[in-house]
């Protein structure tokens, strides 16, 4: 069976310095696959280079079989790989609604001038856009705050939001770079939750993340990266005990407890 | 809250038909061709501004080329009427063609550039075209211009007299403005602010800013440039001055004043920064230096001009309430 | 066509002159550019002040030259230094809209303000050299010709010593470089970007000054330089200070020599094009890179 997403050993370079170099890894459909490594390792340069927002110097990218490297963002996006953003990215003048309806593939039937003329088409297809993004919004728990400029949320329910945003689209896999940082701890199994429930319903997912406990229990495998190539992979349990990812973060002796989590 | 909103809608629905019912008796009010002369270039500039409007508030491109398709707009319409015997219909269709010609050809390589880049590019384009206006002389007949437009036509009849003419404008600016709000309002609207607000975010959810900036900056265009080439019927005579920077600056200020990306605003604030001024009298240079202290003051103090600061108190004193 | 070899020769001479002048305004540009990140749009009325600050001043002064020089330089510099210490200080470095309407909104404020006061009709500014000049030959220039070009080429020899070898001008050089890492070392970039911006000024005032009495002095007459400064600047990458010089002497060059022997036509247009094509083809290259070139 061919990997969902599958990368061959990509390259990224800035002025010099090898930020990913060289990482192959692969992520199994239905999965949910960890990505950790330390800071600078490199992942969020991947997941750049993944989504098209950096061009990689070398290496290939495939989605569900497809070349996807070279290829705009936005396309990227349109065949089925969406993304968050580690600095947390949502319009904050737009509704919590409005953010999600911008999203692109569902109103991909409809050209401009049915979004012009408000076609009979359109509007089914608005109509349709916005009960998904109704349930979306539901799914993260946001209902309460539907119509509210997102500007007023907090820094975690931002990070929802963007979630949802990525959902919107009905991707085959959702890229989320460090999804519960920064947020609430008590609230980081609500988070997991929603993740399990979108997986449920069919959607790969890839996370990056330095919460060992998140990553524990939401994952089935995990890549190690580090400097900017993929160290080792496993199931969570196996992978944390590996002694060359306790040599990676490094000031950690084996034997002591490494300091994955720095937002945990 | 439902109820407060829908009052708000009809109170804007009220204000509009007022509006329209004032515009359209106004030539039974007045016969003094001075204050129709306001009116007719104020819905001129007041179009010209919602365009920027468009490309500005709604796409994020602070375009300077308005300028320039202002300015060819009026010599595409002079140069129909003069030198190839068309109507003034036709030199307003000729105008939208080859300004939406221009806007596509310019647009697609500068629309790559961000920033300063696209600033300074487009100002030299309004530059460009100001020269060309000056040194093409067989075509464009130089510096002196091409004097002495006749009124347009209608179905045979001459349409003499500020009076009627006022309605042409009238008609034309109410059409593009319905055009625009139109399409402001709509999910192209939508989809324009959110690629202005965060281009990556943007693109991550399959959008493609490219074609979205490209369709604004050349519909922005053909608008400017249909408000430019019924403006030199209105001055009646065309020359390199219509590229004067005073034009854009006016433009701007009516876009900054009312509120980047606010519809409504910018069209009340063209009315009044028009309107406002020739009623107080005051000489066009005095306005120039107001304008722009204004400008600088509505940057420092409320960047997002009137509407936006409206907006701005609205949204923290919703985020107090529900914290 | 035969070609007089005199008139070539005075072709290149006052090509040189008007080069040096253009240099001095879109060096100061540049230097605003490299250190603030700011596209100045008053930066042409700056030296249109400094063009009436001379005219004004010089029939206080009995027509006569360097004291009147000197206060336009003074004025200018001043009224920069208010710029910035009233409106650009106020603006972040992200924030290319503002500082640019801004800007905008100051040039406003000066053109249509010494329009009002001044009216748009140019004026003729006298000097106590009058006409009188120099022959070679058939070679004519005029005095003031001749100061104008010696004063820009001490002010560009002094601005080259300035930046390269004083702390004020390393201290410039190292914001334009890494704001961030200025901090860290010690440096004020608020200061930094004051003594900047008061310095661009003083050169326009300079430029304005000797302009006086060679152009006609009219409130407009900033506008029609400083989108030529924009192209100079840009075509030679901003923030870039000898390629902003080479470039203006090229058009100060270009300008008289096509002046001299072709059509108006087309003449600034090519610039203009040249600028348009520069910037399509290196956005980035030109308008992103970090960091001020001296020499
Ligand atoms: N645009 C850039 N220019 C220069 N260097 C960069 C750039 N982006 C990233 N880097 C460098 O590349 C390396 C990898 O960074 P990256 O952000 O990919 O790491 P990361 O694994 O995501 O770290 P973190 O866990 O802190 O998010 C770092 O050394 C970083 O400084
Ligand atoms: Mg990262």
């Amino acid at each position: 069976m061919i990997p969902l997403l599958e990368i061959s050993d990509l390259v990224k370079a800035f002025r010099g310095v090898r930020a990913v170099d060289g990482a192959s890894f692969a992520v199994q459909a239905g999965s949910i696959t960890g990505l950790i490594g330390p800071n600078g390792s490199g992942k969020s340069t991947a997941i750049d280079c993944i989504s098209g927002f950096q061009r990689a110097d070398a290496g290939r990218v495939h989605l569900d079989g497809t070349a996807i490297d070279g290829l705009p963002p936005q396309r990227i996006a349109r065949a089925g790989l969406t993304r968050t953003f580690q600095d947390v990215r949502v319009y904050d003048t737009y509704t919590v609604l409005e953010n999600l309806l911008v999203v692109a593939k569902p109103f991909a039937t409809t050209n401009w001038a049915d979004a012009f003329l408000r076609t009979q088409k359109f509007r089914e297809t608005h109509g349709q856009a916005e009960a998904r993004a109704l349930d979306l919004i539901d799914l993260v728990g946001l209902t309460r705050l539907t119509h509210a400029p997102a500007l007023i949320l907090s820094y975690g329910q931002k990070k929802l939001l963007a979630f949802a945003a990525a959902m919107m689209s009905n991707p085959s896999i959702v890229v989320l770079d460090e999804p519960v940082a920064g947020v609430n701890p008590t609230r980081v199994n609500e988070v997991a939750e929603i993740v399990r429930a979108a997986n449920r319903g069919g959607t790969t997912f890839l996370i990056i993340e330095h919460n060992v406990d998140f990553i524990t229990s939401l994952c089935d495998h995990v890549i190690v990266f580090d400097r900017g190539r993929k160290l080792t992979e496993g199931p969570p349990a196996e992978v944390h005990r590996d002694p060359l990812v306790l040599d990676a973060y490094l000031g950690v002796e084996p034997g002591h407890e490494p300091h994955l989590a720095r937002a945990g | 809250m439902k109820s407060g909103l829908s009052g708000v809608g009809a109170a804007k629905v009220a204000a509009v038909i007022l509006a329209l019912a004032i515009l359209a008796v106004l030539p039974l009010l007045t016969s003094s061709n001075y204050l129709l002369g306001v009116a007719v270039s104020g819905l001129l500039m007041t179009v010209a501004a919602a365009a920027l409007n468009l490309v500005y508030g709604f796409a994020g491109l602070l375009s300077f080329a308005q300028l320039g398709f202002w300015g060819v707009g009026a010599y595409c319409s002079a140069i129909t009427v003069m030198d190839a015997g068309g109507s003034f219909w036709a030199g307003v269709l000729v105008a939208a063609g080859v300004n939406g010609l221009l806007g596509l050809a310019f647009g697609y390589p500068i629309l790559r550039t961000r920033t300063h880049a696209f600033v300074v590019a487009t100002i030299t384009f309004a530059l460009l075209c100001n020269l060309v206006a000056r040194d093409w002389i067989s075509v464009t007949r130089g510096p002196l211009g091409i004097p002495g437009l006749p009124p347009p036509r209608l179905l045979g009849y001459e349409i003499e007299g500020s009076a009627r003419f006022f309605y042409i404008v009238l008609g034309y600016a109410v059409l593009a403005l319905c055009f625009l709000y139109v399409l402001e309002t709509s999910r192209i609207g939508l989809t324009l602010k959110a690629i202005k607000q965060n281009e990556t975010l943007a693109q991550s959810q399959g959008i493609s800013p490219l074609p979205y900036k490209l369709a604004v900056f050349t519909i922005a265009a053909v608008i400017t440039g249909m408000a430019g080439a019924v403006f030199a019927f209105h001055l009646r005579v065309v020359d390199p001055l219509i590229f004067d920077f005073y034009y854009m600056q006016t433009f701007l200020i009516i876009v900054i004043i009312g509120g980047t990306g606010s519809f409504w605003g910018v069209v009340l604030a063209g009315a009044a920064m028009v309107v406002l001024p020739e009623a107080l009298r005051f000489s066009n240079d005095l306005r120039m230096v107001i304008y722009g202290a204004i400008l600088v003051a509505a940057m420092l103090l409320m960047p997002r001009g009137v509407a936006g600061w409206i907006e701005d108190r609205r949204l923290a004193s919703l985020r107090a309430n529900l914290r | 066509m035969t070609i007089d070899l005199a008139y070539v020769l005075e072709l290149v001479l006052n090509g040189l002159m008007l080069g040096l002048l253009y240099a001095l305004i879109a060096v100061g540009l540049a230097l605003i550019f490299g250190v603030l990140q700011i596209v100045n749009f008053a930066h042409g009325e700056l030296m249109m002040l400094g063009s009436f600050t001379m005219a004004l001043l010089l029939p206080l002064f009995g027509l006569s030259y360097w004291p009147s020089l000197a206060m336009a330089v003074i004025v200018t510099a001043l009224v920069g230094a208010a710029f910035y210490q009233f409106f650009l200080s106020r603006v972040e470095q992200t924030e290319f809209e503002r500082s640019i309407l801004i800007t905008l909104g100051l040039s406003m404020v000066l053109l249509y303000g010494a329009q009002y006061i001044f009216s748009a009709t140019p004026r003729m500014v006298d000097t106590s050299w009058g006409f009188e000049g120099i022959e070679i030959g058939a070679i004519r220039m005029t005095w003031t010709r001749i100061t104008g070009g010696a004063v820009a080429l001490v002010a560009f020899a002094a601005l080259y010593v300035l930046l390269k070898w004083t702390q004020l001008g390393r201290a410039m050089r190292a914001v334009a470089q890494n704001r961030e890492a200025a901090l860290m070392v010690g440096l004020k970039p608020r200061v930094v970007s004051r003594n900047a911006v008061t310095l661009a000024a003083g050169l326009c005032g300079l430029a304005g000054g000797a302009l006086a009495p060679i152009q006609l002095v009219q409130p407009g007459m900033g506008q029609a330089v400083i989108f030529k400064a924009f192209a100079l600047v840009i075509i030679a990458g901003l923030g870039n200070i000898p390629g902003a010089i080479a470039t203006s002497l090229a058009l100060g060059m270009l300008e008289s020599w096509i002046g001299g022997f072709y059509d108006m036509v087309w003449q600034e247009g090519s610039v203009f094009v040249i600028m348009i094509v520069a910037i399509i083809l290196r956005p980035e290259g030109l308008f992103q890179a970090r960091g001020m070139r001296v020499g």
